[in-house]
């Protein structure tokens, strides 16, 4: 089940929020649990037995932990299990295809698990946090049952970490403040996956499908930057939803996008898109390899490895390996010298400098091939059919308003506003009640963008 | 302060907003069937483990519940507004054109067109029966100029001359592209379906009459009949956009012309006989289209006082349908067979070998993508 559909936010949600609301204190984790596992049974019903065999892993490796805390060589073998199943289930679903494509072998990958990567990464930090010390464990198997399954966060993050929600899963205050604020936030996310991300992304699914010899660099530019405002709005609303649906279950889930398309590097880009990720890849992987505390070219040595899996981690595919290495390469550029030179120019020089590189960044992220992303790029600088094209000004009249929504929403512009507006004496009064009126508009116009999708004339058109 | 009230009110909005909706949904009347869409609508799906763990279920009760929220087309209407408003000229593949609604051409199925094209060939000379070929253009292919400024689209012409020009030489062609678009400022499409008006079909019908071997009826001999003056069609319901006019219907017949004795219909099961070759019933509803000659079907047998023992077996799309009308005055036996709708063989209605032509009448549209014309080739 996706949040952006009828039957989520129509049929789901109003079920589970009530009962949830209505449940005693004592007992609303079971009723969190039910509602995760009928969430994801809902996209995978077989694989939720797998996802509980992970969970129930980790717990008992918690367990164990927690237990013989005194005998290194037992907590070390809980953890080794632990990251063994979890990395080893991964493997095989996620990894075993491409792999055998390396060594020569023709297999048919299997079906990815829905959210496969996001629980394996959560369920994983607790384990390893236990390890180190870090948390308490947690005794119940609801509650990390729970956690685990917690539905906002389960197939699309943000990676929530057992120690995030370690206080909150055993005691949380649960009010209308906190519900208002919740649905604030989901709507955000509702609006920019329905109507920015979906309509986008429609300009992009054409012209992606089209000969790229024969495109102009304008329809090819064109196309880049509507996946762009695509990938964006359609990852960071579905965070936001999942925020906002945690807030109104009572969670203070981590912020996983800050409008990182106004960054002035691609280090501050990548701490501001998937924040999560990325300190998930620091604490686990770059502190433990040694970070930057070993000399140049062991700090190199763990940024490549860091970017490397970074790129796998978004698939299994050498797309997404010279996507992952390409910041990688562009990081440990910025952090020799860029870094110093981007710090002195124009705020506005650094940030189209960053703008673009992610860009063509996505160029290699969602085209097919390597051949294919250097044809496509070959094509954004004149090499396809020209610079300019009646299909290019064809599809800017069409798409201007939304492209001009899409780059608006990216900046800190409405965010300041709202602000701005709230501190106001004269006009915070007037938001009280304007605010709930835009958003009950706003979700209006986005069923009706749900129930459009669903609208489907003439199976059989034709005939 | 003013921030939790806000808050507050919002968490309030929005859980009645959640809680009535699927109430109204219940209580709703649910429909079986799509009239706009031309589906049938989905049905509560019954519970099983199979279903359940191939997901069918799941699938099944998200169509059933959005295909039967209430108001639903008025949501889609009003969605697609919004489209127009941010600027859109096209929706779902329809152009918003001038004064016309436009399909937007696909890239042409070009293995499948070879096909189609070599199993034509391979029925001419399979059978003896002379065997012609009319490949109509569509509103696309003629109103170019009524797109959109500089909407993309395929060149229509274009695939019409290599269609026909790869087509064996046992097959006459009867070129009506070069008729036709000279006449493109006559009411010769409609503005909101997919379909040739019967002005269209007649010049289409007065093209063939040489190729054929009989001389047409001068069009002022008609008698025209309006039945329809509000026919929004299938491009109509794809944007519902009501700036262009709805389409009128005419049906065009010949009072000294042959008498229809009997239409004989099947599909696929037992043959029955309908009153008339115009189904004026399908004019109260929708799909107005279909008041010629019913529902598009695998078998349909048109026989009249005409004694010259001529038969022609047409085999077609639905563009035939308002075409096969004007054939009526110039055989005895019209046989019409729909390849989309016959399961195993033409030959379980029909002997090709048993009349003196046949007639393959498609729109480039459905040509280009259609993958039962193939099935002509198969003996």
């Amino acid at each position: 089940m996706v949040f952006s559909s009828l039957i989520f936010i129509y049929f789901f949600l109003p079920i589970v929020l009530v009962s949830y609301y209505l449940t005693p204190r004592k007992y609303k984790n079971i009723v969190l649990l039910l509602s995760g596992l009928f969430f994801y049974a809902w996209g995978e019903p077989v694989y939720v037995l797998m996802m509980l065999f992970t969970t129930a892993v980790d717990y008992t490796a918690g367990r164990v932990i927690d237990r013989y805390d005194s005998i290194q060589k037992i907590r070390r073998l809980a953890l080794i299990g632990s990251i063994v199943i979890n990395l080893g289930i991964l493997f095989v679903f996620k990894y075993s295809g491409f792999a055998a494509g390396i060594i020569g072998l023709d297999m048919s990958p299997l079906p990815l698990p829905v959210g496969i990567s996001f629980y394996t990464f959560q369920s994983m930090s607790y384990t390893i946090d236990m390890y180190m010390r870090k948390i308490k464990v947690q005794k119940s198997f609801v509650s990390y049952a729970a956690y685990v399954t917690l539905f906002p966060q389960i197939v699309a993050g943000p990676i929530v970490r057992y120690e995030d929600v370690q206080n909150e899963i055993d005691s949380r205050s649960i009010n209308s403040v906190m519900l208002g604020e919740g649905v604030g936030i989901f709507i955000k996310g509702l609006v920019k996956k329905v109507i920015l991300a979906n309509n986008i992304g429609m300009l992009w699914t054409e012209i992606k499908a089209l000969n790229y010899g024969e495109l102009s660099a304008a329809t090819a530019w064109l196309g880049i930057l509507a996946f762009t405002f695509q990938i964006y709005y359609d990852f960071s609303g579905y965070s936001d939803m999942a925020v906002g649906l945690g807030k109104m279950l009572g969670f203070n889930f981590p912020e996983n996008f800050r409008h990182p398309y106004i960054s002035r590097s691609i280090s501050e880009f990548w701490r501001r898109w998937h924040i999560t990720l990325g300190s998930w890849f620091k604490s686990y992987v770059y502190i433990p390899l040694g970070g930057n505390r070993h000399g140049m070219a062991k700090t190199l040595r763990n940024l490549v490895v860091v970017w490397a899996l970074t790129g796998l981690w978004h698939g299994a595919s050498w797309n997404f390996i010279v996507w992952g290495l390409y910041f990688g390469v562009l990081i440990i550029a910025e952090r020799l010298f860029l870094g110093k030179v981007l710090a002195k120019v124009n705020p506005i020089i650094s940030t189209v400098y960053t703008f673009l590189l992610v860009v063509i960044g996505w160029v290699f992220f969602d085209t097919d091939t390597i051949g294919d992303a250097f044809r496509y790029l070959g094509a954004m600088f004149g090499g396809g059919n020209g610079l300019f094209d009646s299909m290019a000004w064809f599809d800017i009249k069409n798409y201007a308003v939304l492209f001009l929504m899409c780059a608006i929403g990216s900046t800190e512009l409405i965010h300041n506003l709202t602000v701005s507006v709230y501190r106001s004496r004269r006009h915070g009064r007037l938001f009280v009640g304007l605010v709930p009126v835009m958003q009950a508009g706003l979700m209006i116009v986005c069923t009706a963008f749900l129930v459009d999708a669903s609208y489907n004339p003439f199976l059989y058109f034709r005939f | 302060m003013k921030r939790k009230k806000q808050r507050m009110i919002s968490g309030i909005m929005f859980m009645v907003i959640i809680i009535a909706a699927p109430l109204v949904f219940i209580f709703s009347k649910k429909s079986i069937f799509s009239a706009e869409e031309n589906r049938p609508l989905a049905k509560m799906p019954g519970l099983s483990f199979s279903a359940i763990a191939d997901k069918r279920y799941m699938n099944d009760m998200a169509r059933y519940l959005s295909d039967n929220f209430p108001g639903r087309i008025k949501w889609v209407k009003s969605k697609m507004l919004m489209d127009r408003m941010v600027g859109r000229s096209v929706i779902n593949d329809i152009y918003l054109g001038d004064d016309m609604l436009i399909e937007r051409l696909k890239e042409p199925d070009y293995p499948e067109v070879a096909r189609s094209v070599n199993a034509i060939g391979n029925y001419a000379s399979h059978y003896h029966t002379k065997t012609y070929f009319m490949l109509a253009p569509t509103s696309a292919g003629i109103y170019e100029d009524k797109l959109p400024g500089s909407a993309p689209q395929l060149d229509q012409k274009k695939f019409i001359d290599e269609t026909v020009s790869s087509m064996k030489s046992g097959v006459d062609v009867i070129n009506i592209y070069d008729t036709l678009r000279p006449l493109k400022d006559e009411y010769i499409y409609y503005r909101t379906d997919h379909h040739w008006t019967s002005l269209g079909a007649y010049y289409a019908y007065r093209q063939a009459s040489s190729m054929l071997g009989f001389s047409p009826i001068d069009l002022d001999k008609f008698q025209v009949e309006t039945v329809s003056k509000d026919f929004g069609g299938t491009f109509y319901k794809k944007c519902f956009y009501d700036g262009v006019k709805k389409d009128s219907i005419d049906i065009y017949t010949y009072p000294e012309g042959s008498k229809v004795l009997e239409v004989a219909v099947n599909d696929g099961g037992e043959t029955s006989s309908a009153d008339d070759i115009y189904f004026r019933d399908y004019l109260k509803g929708s799909d107005k289209y279909c008041v010629f000659l019913g529902n598009n079907r695998a078998y349909t047998g048109i026989r009249t006082d005409n004694n010259n023992k001529k038969r022609i077996l047409v085999i077609k799309d639905s563009y035939a349908n308002s075409f096969v009308p004007f054939l009526v005055n110039h055989y005895q036996q019209i046989d019409v067979i729909d390849l989309r709708y016959i399961k195993n063989s033409i030959k379980d209605y029909v002997d090709p070998n048993s009349y003196d032509q046949t007639l393959f009448l498609y729109n480039a549209s459905t040509f280009a993508e259609d993958t039962n014309v193939k099935t002509a080739g198969f003996f």
